[in-house]
């Protein structure tokens, strides 16, 4: 009860606070409006729980995989439903700001963007199979070993092929950390984006436990009825 | 106690051995891939027409048909095990592993029959001589492996699903979209005439993807084919 107090309250503070603030960005060496950099408020977070997801569901896949417990499999579907929600959340305010600040929606060198949009097909995939599958041990069995094959692929994606095509990138790394490895966030901003991340963070949890309950109930009744 | 120690190579080659011939007698595999990959290359020569894209485009294309042939054929290595109720034989048969590895084997040999009619018609369509020959076939070979290194397992999981053929592509294009990048990199540079050093770094990347791919497809395998 006390979390969902937090998450509004945090929540609340982000969205004025990201508004009435000076914008993130100095305007000396903003590319385009200023305050398209607001967005960092956000966008940063969002993406960050689209990871945090995708790796709770390799995880719970996995435990799955191990313990053959259906709740785990709840689990990672759950994981794997959030994750896909704030995938699409990063991708869509992403391309915004990209059109605003360098001038297109759209960059295909871009290993971020690209990223972000495999791990929607990845999704995608594992819904298709999900629903094509009517056994429920065969279901969760085979979208667990789908689940870890995609995150083996998708982590010589990320990780492996920046480093080989050092591809042109425009996207701002050094806004939280620079290139000496120093803070190099204003206080208030460093202090309203960790606010953000802890709030965004928070609603993921709450919206994980939340739908794992629902799975629960939805399969006790289904088994009974 | 049953013995421990069983002859892999002997029940990979049995399993590699029954494959060709139940798709000897059919050839429902192969028909598939060889004349998806004509099809797909005639679409492709004929819409060029009289332009000629450079050798990055040439490379793209000439994955992409690759990528299509396969994802038509090798999900049949599977699933005429199921449409033929056949599975539960092989499972008393061959241990998992043996079971995977064979029919790894037989979809690189169904995949190397497609590229040995491929590649001369793809020279003669498009007009497009690789200069640098053996990387061309090395980039090519090793790309092959991990397309049926990695899907072989894929197949096995949709061959359980009511809706096999589009699942096929989609859930093996993340998968490979790794070696589909490295492997159109290649293929670039042995059009153009490089050298092995040119293209070191996606060389590295398309081994070590077919050796993770391979092993974690054979990690895995014991879940599925239990099931």
């Amino acid at each position: 009860m006390i979390w969902k107090w937090f998450i509004f309250a945090a929540m609340a503070a982000v969205i004025i606070l990201a508004f009435v603030l000076p914008s993130p960005m100095d305007p000396r060496l903003s590319l385009g409006p200023v305050d398209a950099y607001r967005i960092f408020y956000f966008h940063v977070p969002a993406a960050w729980v689209a990871a945090l997801s995708f790796m709770v569901g390799m995880v719970q896949s996995a435990r799955y995989l191990k313990t053959k417990d259906m709740d785990f499999d709840r689990r990672a579907v759950a994981a794997n439903r959030l994750g896909m929600a704030f995938s699409a959340m990063a991708l869509v305010t992403g391309s915004i700001f990209a059109k605003m600040t360098w001038g297109e929606f759209w960059n295909w060198s871009e290993i971020r963007e690209v990223s972000i949009f495999i791990l929607l097909l990845i999704y995608g995939g594992y819904f298709a199979l999900r629903s094509a599958l009517s056994d429920d041990e065969v279901r969760a069995t085979f979208s667990a070993v789908m689940t870890i094959i995609f995150t083996v692929a998708a982590l010589f994606l990320i990780f492996v092929l920046p480093r080989i095509y050092p591809a042109f990138s425009q996207h701002p790394s050094d806004t939280i950390v620079d290139n000496e490895g120093k803070m190099s966030l204003s206080p208030m901003v460093a202090l309203v984006f960790g606010l953000s991340m802890a709030a965004f963070t928070a609603l993921y949890y709450w919206l994980y436990e939340i739908t794992v309950r629902g799975s629960r109930y939805f399969d006790k009744n289904r088994l009974e009825s | 106690m049953p013995t421990m120690s069983v002859n892999w190579a002997g029940r990979i080659l049995t399993v590699f051995k029954k494959e060709m011939l139940s798709e000897f007698r059919t050839r429902y595999a192969f028909n598939a891939v060889i004349m998806f990959s004509l099809v797909t290359l005639t679409v492709v020569s004929f819409s060029l027409g009289m332009n000629r894209p450079g050798p990055e485009v040439m490379a793209a294309l000439f994955w992409v048909v690759l990528f299509f042939a396969a994802a038509s054929g090798l999900a049949q290595v599977f699933v005429k095990e199921e449409e033929a109720r056949t599975a539960g034989y092989l499972r008393l048969y061959a241990p998992a592993t043996a079971v995977l590895v064979g029919k790894i084997i037989f979809n690189l040999f169904l995949l190397v029959c497609m590229a040995v009619l491929l590649v001369p018609l793809f020279v003669i369509l498009l007009d497009t001589v690789p200069q640098n020959f053996i990387l061309f076939l090395s980039g090519l070979f090793l790309g092959l492996i991990g397309l049926s290194g990695s899907t072989t397992i894929i197949a096995a999981i949709v061959s359980r699903a009511s809706v096999k053929g589009a699942l096929f592509a989609v859930l093996s294009f993340p998968v490979l979209l790794p070696l589909l990048v490295a492997a159109i990199e290649i293929t670039l540079v042995s059009l153009v005439g490089g050298n092995f050093a040119a293209a070191w770094p996606p060389l590295q990347l398309l081994l070590a993807y077919d050796v993770v791919m391979i092993t974690l497809s054979i990690m895995l395998f014991d879940f599925i084919w239990h099931m």
